[in-house]
């Protein structure tokens, strides 16, 4: 999972539309799943889609899943599925906001109004670890442990960008242009995740 | 120790001892200062490297410590919401807040990009580049980081951990002043003096912290910046003292490195040989001490039964055998003191048998001249303290050389055995009776006067009386003694045996049986002894005559009675005057022989006047010896016998002095004379100190007042009296009373009126010759018809 992560194109983009399969690899080349792939037209203009609502469970003391992309300004709820309390915080400067000690469905889902990564964090569980990544465009898409994640997009050119929570360096965005046919990217991830805290 | 005690036994074995310990301990002391040192010095390098390791894992712990401690701080929701403000004063508040919470001297906030948000020490510096890069390096990997730095010339332990939210959004780090403290917590545990040095860029070394007392730090200044740039072990030398020295480096940062000095003193490392050394010291000391102690004991346990032994063998050689050697235990001791003894009771039975065969006559048993000499001069020496009489008796046997000639010496042999269980037998045991040699034997009388002595002479003579039996043969063997007592006769022991020789051979040559010494045996020894011989010879040759002097029957004026008077003429010397043989020959003995003599020819002279029908009887003198022995009644009625005298012809006149030696003895013969119808008669009485109670006891039939008092009773009151008292008790007695000394006719009468019965005296008749007083009494017969003529 750690070390660079090689994008390949697959596919032509379509005209009207098409999809985009990326795939994250390590250094090793091994898939990388939990990385976000989005992509943002190259002419800048964003549609005016309406965000859409996302949740965050925790389970068995634990983020579930481990990474969500949301569009910018969506609402999170993060359902408490345990039987016992805990505390979301999180310090990110896209959103600071603790959720103090609660129990099943906090009264009120969290809205991320910046873009960029949130890294969220327990104050009663130390090794919680879960991240939101904010994005401003509607198209994005998480890598499955296949490490492979697919993008439907409208014709059109675009920066193809991707991000890990474990990312050592932001790599630069991979051009695509989409005219009908599918297009395909590999991206190969540098990654460099922190000593795991042990449950407890 | 003075040399004279070096000799004695037990000094010299506590001296072995004392110097074999001495030498084993002062080898051994110098073992242990010797191997001390070097195995000290080999010890404090290993300690060293050991305590150096013990120190990096107390500073590793320690700094574990303090970044778990720091986590925990930057795991604070509080902290971590303050730091997530982006509030410079809000971070900075917070960072010396939460920072206080730990102790911490300073605390530094960095960013991501290792760029210094915040820092306690420095709250104006902002936005440089945070100094200790490596360090949040280190955190990245291990989530927490530390090392010794300095920061403004200070060590710390700086402890850098990131601030979690849940990723690292920061850095913190965290720095604690190393102080005289922790280097004395660090000594407390590693046991080495921790000093903290920090080696500036410049090169300038300082000293921060450290164990060492002040004037140390000073000295460890001043050697300073040399003993710090010698990295590794040596030794360093503080105030005379040497310190082996390790100087590792603990952290380095852009300010420069920080050294700590690790030092182990020499002198503490050889304090456990030192302290070794010292006990082995008091141990010397103190096993000198018991050494001497138990030296002393068991050399006196050696020592002193051997100083008894030696003791006990003194003694044996002053010749006391009666001290006999204690047996204790069964070691060579004990073993020498029971072979001690048993040689004691070997020499103390061989001396015994030595003394027997040198002090003892083999043949009879008694004693021999040597010892009897012996026990005489321990008993003059012990009567010279006590005063009490010896007396010393010299007996020879008459005719032992004849039986000796004529039966043989066996025979010989065989009377001086039963002599000698004779003398025994009588003797009491505390008299000594011994064989001086030949027939010559010596009796050691301890408590014995002369007169007592005399008793027991006359013993043994008579006990020698009796015959021994010779080859079936009955054999008379006479003796003869002679007597010398202590202090009467002399105070040494050997002369008082030479006066008893004197003695003994004047009673043999008086054929008297025994002789009390008498110091004119010695003075005119030869005289006397020419005199005894002489008067042997005149018995023999007849020299000797009797003269008979008449005793008037004053009642009837009738001559009935004579007295036999011995007279002496000497061939050359002429008449010898009894006053000068007679008590001479009484105390040689030879008084017998001169008895006998008178006896024989008196009772001779009766029977034939008997025979003549001259109708007389004769008295005569007979000596206290005579009365000792039966002879003289043998004799009395042997001769009485053999010329037909009747008995009561024959009158013995005995002194009163002469039944006092042994009354018993004397009662028995005068009883026996009696018996054989003998006349008896006291002489001298009145002279004697006789009691009237014993005087009735006396067989006699006449007493004689003795001349002394009638020469003189007319004139004088008091003689008449005697005179008077003494007829009247003879009377009232039952006794005839003779005057003698009557010398005129004043006197006869004067005693006729006194009722005397006799009277004898010059102016009677003076004693005369056979032939004469024959004629006188004739001439006397013839007138006897007058009364009237026997008064003229
Ligand atoms: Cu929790």
């Amino acid at each position: 999972m750690r070390a660079l992560v090689p994008v390949v194109l697959l596919a032509a983009v379509e005209v009207d539309a098409a999809a985009v399969s990326a795939m994250v690899t390590d250094a090793a080349g091994a898939p990388v799943p939990e990385a976000v792939i989005y992509a943002l037209p190259a002419s800048g203009k964003l549609p005016a889609t309406a965000p859409r609502p996302a949740v965050m469970d925790q389970i068995n003391k634990e983020f579930v899943p481990f990474v969500i992309p949301v569009q910018l300004g969506s609402s999170v709820t993060f359902p408490n599925k345990d039987n016992i309390r805990h505390h979301v915080y999180s310090f990110s400067p896209a959103k600071i906001f603790d959720l103090k000690l609660y129990s099943g469905k906090p009264s009120s889902p969290v809205v991320f109004d910046k873009p960029g990564p949130v890294a969220l964090g327990c104050n009663i569980h130390d090794w919680m670890v879960g991240f939101v990544y904010v994005v401003e465009s509607p198209w994005f898409a998480k890598t499955a442990k296949t490490g492979s994640a697919r993008l439907d997009l409208p014709d059109g050119e675009y920066d193809l960008k991707v991000w890990h929570p474990w990312l050592r360096a932001e790599l630069p965005a991979q051009r695509v242009k989409v005219s009908g046919t599918d297009a395909q990217a590999s991206f190969r991830v540098d990654l460099n995740p922190p000593p795991k805290a042990t449950p407890h | 120790m003075s040399l004279p005690k070096l000799r004695s036994l037990q000094a010299r074995i506590a001296l072995f001892f004392v110097i074999l310990l001495i030498t084993v301990q002062a080898v051994l002391v110098l073992l242990v200062s010797v191997s001390g040192e070097r195995i000290a010095k080999d010890r404090i390098a290993q300690d060293l490297l050991v305590g150096e390791r013990v120190f990096r894992r107390l500073i590793e712990q320690s700094n574990r410590q303090l970044a778990d401690a720091a986590r925990i701080l930057a795991a604070d929701f509080g902290f971590r919401t303050a730091i997530a403000t982006r509030d410079y004063g809000t971070i900075v508040s917070v960072l010396a807040n939460h920072g206080a919470r730990i102790d911490a001297n300073v605390v530094m906030l960095a960013d991501l990009d290792r760029k210094l948000l915040a820092d306690t020490l420095h709250p104006e510096q902002r936005a440089t580049e945070f100094p200790f890069p490596d360090l949040i390096a280190l955190a990245e990997r291990d989530r927490q980081a530390s090392s010794i730095v300095l920061i403004d010339g200070k060590p710390y332990q700086v402890v850098v951990v990131p601030v979690l939210a849940p990723v690292p959004i920061a850095w913190v780090a965290m720095g604690f002043v190393i102080d005289d403290r922790v280097a004395h917590d660090l000594r407390a545990v590693a046991a080495l003096h921790v000093t903290f040095l920090s080696e500036r860029r410049n090169g300038r070394w300082t000293l921060h912290a450290s164990t060492l007392p002040g004037p140390l730090r000073a000295a460890l200044i001043e050697s300073g910046s040399a003993a710090g740039s010698k990295v590794g072990l040596g030794f360093v030398k503080l105030a005379g003292e040497e310190y082996e020295t390790l100087a590792p480096v603990l952290g380095s940062g852009p300010e420069g490195n920080v050294v700590a000095l690790l030092q182990r003193s020499l002198r503490e490392s050889l304090e456990p040989f030192e302290r070794l050394r010292s006990i082995l010291l008091v141990m010397t000391l103190f096993s000198i001490g018991m050494t001497i102690a138990g030296s002393v004991l068991i050399a006196r346990s050696v020592s002193r039964p051997v100083n008894r032994l030696a003791t006990i063998a003194r003694s044996i050689r002053d010749g006391d055998y009666s001290q006999k050697a204690a047996v204790e235990g069964q070691d060579e001791i004990g073993e020498l003191a029971a072979s001690f003894n048993h040689m004691l009771d070997g020499i103390s039975a061989r001396e015994e048998e030595i003394l027997r065969l040198a002090y003892e006559d083999t043949l009879t048993a008694l004693p021999n001249r040597a010892m009897f000499l012996d026990r005489l001069q321990q008993a003059v020496l012990t009567a010279r303290r006590t005063n009490d009489p010896v007396s010393v008796m010299m007996l020879d046997l008459d005719r032992f050389k004849v039986i000796n000639d004529s039966l043989g010496h066996a025979a010989g042999d065989q009377v001086l055995r039963e002599v000698a269980h004779r003398l025994r037998e009588l003797l009491r045991d505390s008299d000594t009776v011994a064989r001086l040699g030949g027939d010559e034997f010596a009796v050691l009388l301890p408590t014995g006067t002369s007169d007592g002595v005399a008793i027991v002479a006359q013993r043994i003579l008579r006990t020698l009386e009796a015959p021994i039996m010779l080859e079936g043969q009955p054999v008379d063997i006479g003796a003869s003694i002679g007597v010398a007592s202590f202090p009467e006769h002399d105070d040494e022991g050997d002369s008082l045996l030479r006066h008893a020789d004197v003695a003994m051979y004047v009673a043999k040559r008086a054929n008297s049986g025994y002789a009390i010494y008498d110091p004119r045996y010695e003075e005119g020894r030869q005289t006397q002894l020419s005199l005894l011989s002489e008067l042997r010879r005149a018995v023999e040759n007849d020299e000797l005559s009797l003269f008979y002097q008449p005793k008037i029957d004053l009642k009837t004026g009738m001559i009935r009675r004579a007295e036999a008077l011995v007279r002496w003429i000497h061939p050359t010397r002429g008449f010898v005057p009894p006053v000068e043989f007679i008590p001479f020959a009484e105390q040689t003995g030879y008084i017998k022989r001169v008895t006998r003599w008178v006896v024989e020819r008196a009772v001779q002279q009766a029977g034939e006047w008997h025979r003549d029908r001259l109708d007389i009887a004769i008295s005569v003198n007979v000596s206290t010896r005579d009365l000792m022995s039966n002879e003289l009644v043998d004799l009395v009625a042997a001769l009485l016998q053999k010329h037909a005298v009747p008995a009561e012809q024959l009158c013995l006149e005995i002194t009163e002095s002469s039944f006092m030696e042994d009354p018993a003895r004397a009662l028995e013969t005068l009883g026996r004379l009696h018996a054989l119808g003998v006349r008896l008669s006291v002489d001298d009485f009145g002279t004697g100190y006789s009691s009237l109670a014993y005087l009735k006891k006396l067989p006699v039939e006449e007493i004689k007042i003795d001349r002394s008092f009638v020469m003189h009773m007319v004139e004088d009151e008091d003689d008449a009296i005697i005179v008077r008292s003494t007829i009247e008790l003879g009377h009232n007695m039952g006794l005839e009373v003779v005057a003698e000394g009557v010398e005129d006719h004043s006197g006869m009468e004067f005693l006729k009126r006194l009722g005397c019965d006799q009277v004898q005296g010059y102016y009677i008749s003076k004693p005369l010759p056979t032939p004469q007083f024959v004629e006188w009494l004739k001439a006397r017969r013839a007138v006897e018809q007058k009364p009237e003529a026997a008064s003229a």
